[in-house]
């Protein structure tokens, strides 16, 4: 963790980055370089990408974040942001519009998924700058379910974990005719899920594959990972990218080119790497 | 903290010193009166008019007659850089009006010169996300206080004549998608309220809390399995655990109560509407879902469940159950019966025996139903499995078309009854949808399996349609087409209107028995308010809201569109008839 990103963050613990940063809200490259701040949007409670410990906001995204501001020669401010109902809220109140309570939008967002009938739906947001390619992935408690690579119905009676709300939850419960049904229990993030399984609640978790992975670095001794695909999964996985405001449409080429260089010269996959997550870049559209 | 809650807005600096009256009643409606108050023609006590919420009046100088010289008495601004919706319905109670503003602000004015006479605004946290824009729908009077909910989940309880902050309680957490946008309802000494939060995991709750202290009476639990609580212990667990739902889908089924209940003290039962079930996808959770989109009949007292109906079992298309159920009493075959009605979402209407919950009709009110094509005499719809939106596998699931639309053939906007006529005068909207489930929707930056939803106009001139509907039959007895969609409460009254409000800007007044258009007046913005009447020395005065906003705007795909140009606004706009 580099002092700089420190100092921008303590700066933000008070609320103080909101008093020096300008909150004319989304700008494009010129006004932004003017401003010297970036502001960067990512998810609220949303481990490993972004969240909030005894230290304060980490995770990979707010670390990508701070080093796209600094390859600008910018500093770096954070909007922490509640999702929404979904992608297409969380576009309007973080890039293009704000909250209506009056909360100004980032410059860019992080952590969009990079797709193209999402970004024909939503305009008013460019996405690009595809950074990393997810999918979801299992993985299970070693002693309380030594057959990760079992087919679904085998799991049948052993409680199961899933965020609620996603794929993983809607996968576990409509699997091999819905015979998991029962069986599955709901956690409110997928890490929450994840710890379930490490902490001898649940048999087995579907999450992420970031999520599952980020997992594993503090309970390696306690989870396998499957190694198998997931039968009849619906999600091949996705790209994941970054958004800026349609009249930014410079800011986000910049950001792009420059997010090339530090996937190549290896500076984002060390990040990953810190919190347990293989790097994996993006699929070629 | 209650002290620094308060944002003392500009009216209130000069009285800052006195301090709150605490222990002293400073007079102000009791229980009694506003049980009362529906027949209480010098005030408007209580959201609805009166506790079951039927927004008649029995006044009669402004009529069918005398309607077309109504002009405005004073209008008074809301102010603010921010306006967006105004959904307000105002509380009228001793020469003061007080309205609930969007961004959660509360406002006293003179009832007779419009004068503001303070203002408080909640201070709200940045990190709130309203699903459905910052409106509030109104206030409670009770005693020296008047109450209203905000949008990061508080009730607060305001001195009503200095705006200063006697109470002010955090009844859910707006950081996992809770707000508040009803009315409260007072029974009892009990203030009584639903929370809201949709589609986040969440479970509904209908609580009571005492009206003086805020502290929690009583919690319910609107999906079965869960444990309510009374007196700070826990009572009794809602419906019978894992009846309706598989797994643990119960401990975030939704079903959340979002906009408030009525009352009706001959039965002594609060009527609490309930939304639709998580997740949108009805395939993974076969069973009933018990009780989301119903009507729960609960004791004021205790919380506990004294019947419930539910209108759309095993709903999929998003049919949320939250509107109001208005108690009447009407001759079914030769006989009085004690009954209550209700304008549901999925376009049908209802009439219940309200002692018990028993289904006595559903009849479609909406010119089109594809999901249903009516009720079994047990009170059962009868699906058209055909229309169900279907079961994504690996790529998205086969999409319908659905009338009536997610928005609802009625959504929030309250209907009236008229005692007079015996008819419901129901603000509804004539569109449909294209709904599918599918694995491509995105959320928190994560692909999920949801639904999916396009909403379209089912015909070209018009959406939204103020519908005279004769409960006994179901039969449509006149209806008033607009261009706009509907968005806004109704008011009926003795002198033989009706009066509801337009995107467009208009307020209206109707003749009740024949739908014909009587008045109008342009109030500069879109009116989603709710009108109220009352007299004052001797003259009867109308109010409404002006302030275009709400869901539609928001949320309503290429109605929308439609819609896009109207200015926003908020004012209150107070009307009578010019002195001979």
């Amino acid at each position: 963790m580099s002092i700089g990103r420190r100092q921008a963050l303590s700066l933000i613990g008070g609320g103080a980055a909101f008093a020096l940063a300008p909150r004319a809200g989304a700008a494009p490259l010129d006004t932004v370089i003017r401003n010297g701040f970036l502001s960067v949007a990512v998810y609220r409670d949303f481990e490993p990408w972004s969240w909030r410990d005894a230290e304060g906001l980490k995770g990979i995204d707010v670390e990508i974040g701070e080093l796209l501001a600094s390859a600008l020669a910018l500093r770096v401010s954070y909007l922490e942001l509640i999702p929404g109902d979904d992608v297409a809220a969380d576009l309007r109140n973080a890039v293009w519009r704000g909250s209506l309570t009056g909360l100004a939008p980032a410059d860019v967002m992080m952590h969009i998924p990079v797709d193209r009938q999402l970004a024909l739906a939503n305009d008013r947001a460019v996405i690009v700058g595809a950074y990393y390619r997810e999918s979801f992935a299992m993985a299970c408690n070693r002693e309380r379910s030594p057959d990760c690579e079992a087919m679904p119905p085998a799991f049948k009676g052993r409680p199961l974990a899933a965020e609620i709300d996603t794929i993983p939850d809607f996968y576990l419960s409509s699997v091999s005719g819905g015979v998991l049904r029962g069986d599955v229990h709901h956690y409110p993030t997928g890490t929450a899920a994840v710890a379930a399984v490490a902490g001898d609640k649940a048999d087995a978790v579907v999450a992420t594959r970031a999520q599952i992975e980020h997992g594993l670095l503090a309970a390696k001794d306690r989870l396998v990972q499957r190694k198998g695909p997931l039968p009849m999964m619906m999600s091949p996985g996705w790209n994941v990218g970054i958004a800026v405001k349609d009249n930014s449409r410079d800011l986000g080429d910049k950001l792009e080119s420059v997010l090339a260089q530090l996937v190549a010269n290896g500076k984002v996959p060390a990040i990953f790497e810190r919190y347990g997550v293989v790097y994996r870049p993006p699929v070629e559209a | 903290m209650k002290r620094f809650s308060t944002i003392v807005a500009l009216g209130a600096i000069a009285i800052a010193q006195v301090g709150p009256a605490l222990a002293q009643q400073a007079g102000g409606p009791t229980d009694a009166d506003l049980m009362a108050s529906a027949t209480n023609t010098k005030a408007v006590l209580t959201n609805g008019m009166g506790p079951q919420a039927q927004r008649f009046s029995t006044l009669d100088q402004i009529n069918t007659q005398t309607v077309s010289h109504l002009v405005p008495a004073f209008s008074s601004s809301l102010g603010g850089e921010k306006q967006r919706g105004q959904e307000s319905q105002p509380i009228v109670y001793d020469g003061t009006i007080y309205v609930t503003g969007s961004y959660s602000r509360l406002f006293a004015f003179d009832a007779k010169t419009g004068e503001e006479k303070w203002q408080y605004d909640a201070r709200l946290p940045d990190g709130i996300m309203p699903c459905c824009d910052v409106v509030n729908r109104g206030a409670a009077i009770y005693g020296d206080k008047i109450i209203f909910a905000t949008l990061d989940a508080h009730l607060v309880a305001l001195n009503r004549e200095t705006g200063k902050v006697i109470w002010n309680k955090k009844c859910a957490d707006y950081e996992a998608g809770y707000s508040m946008t009803a009315a409260p309802l007072i029974v009892k000494g009990k203030v009584i309220y639903g929370n809201s939060g949709g589609e986040f995991g969440i479970i509904g709750r209908v609580e009571a809390r005492d009206v003086n202290t805020g502290e929690l009476i009583w919690s319910r639990p609107t999906i079965e399995g869960n444990m309510g609580q009374l007196n700070g212990k826990d009572s009794t667990m809602t419906g019978k655990l894992n009846a309706s739902w598989p797994g643990d889908q119960w401990k975030t089924g939704g079903g959340a109560p979002w906009l408030g209940g009525t009352y009706d003290p001959e039965t002594n039962l609060l009527f609490f509407g309930t939304g639709n079930p998580a997740p949108w996808n009805s395939h993974l959770r076969p069973g009933d879902n018990l009780y989301t989109s119903s009507t729960l009949a609960l004791d004021p007292d205790t919380g506990e469940i004294k019947w419930h109906y539910q209108y759309t079992p095993h709903d999929g298309w998003d049919f949320d159950g939250v509107n109001e159920f208005i108690p009447f009493d009407a001759m079914v075959k030769g006989k009085m019966m004690k009954l209550g009605a209700q304008a549901n979402r999925n376009g049908f209407f209802f009439v219940l025996d309200r002692t018990n919950g028993k289904f006595i009709s559903a009849t479609p009110f909406a010119t089109k139903t594809t999901w249903a094509s009516g009720y079994t005499k047990a009170g059962r719809p009868i699906f058209i499995d055909a229309n169900r939106p279907g079961a994504p596998t690996t790529t998205k699931g086969s999409s319908v078309f659905s009338a009536p639309a997610f928005l609802g053939a009625k959504n929030w906007m309250p209907m009236a009854y008229s005692k007079q006529t015996g008819l419901f005068y129901v603000p509804s909207n004539e569109w449909g949808m294209d709904i599918w489930n599918e694995p491509i929707a995105y959320k928190k930056g994560a692909a999920y399996l949801g639904a999916g939803f396009t909403i379209k106009p089912l015909y070209q001139d018009y959406i939204g349609a103020l519908k005279a509907v004769d409960p006994a039959t179901g039969k449509i007895v006149w209806e008033y087409k607009n261009k706009a969609p509907l968005w806004g409460g109704v008011l009926s009254t003795a002198g033989g209107l009706v009066f509801t409000g337009t995107p467009e800007g208009y307020l209206k007044a109707f003749d009740a028995k024949t739908g014909q258009e009587l008045w109008k007046f342009n109030t500069g913005s879109g009116v989603v308010g709710s009108p109220v009447t009352w007299e004052q020395d001797g003259e009867q005065y109308i109010a409404v809201m002006s302030g275009w906003g709400g869901a539609v705007p928001l949320w309503g795909g290429e109605v929308a569109k439609a819609v896009q140009h109207i200015n926003q606004g908020g004012s209150l706009w107070v009307f009578k008839l010019p002195k001979a």
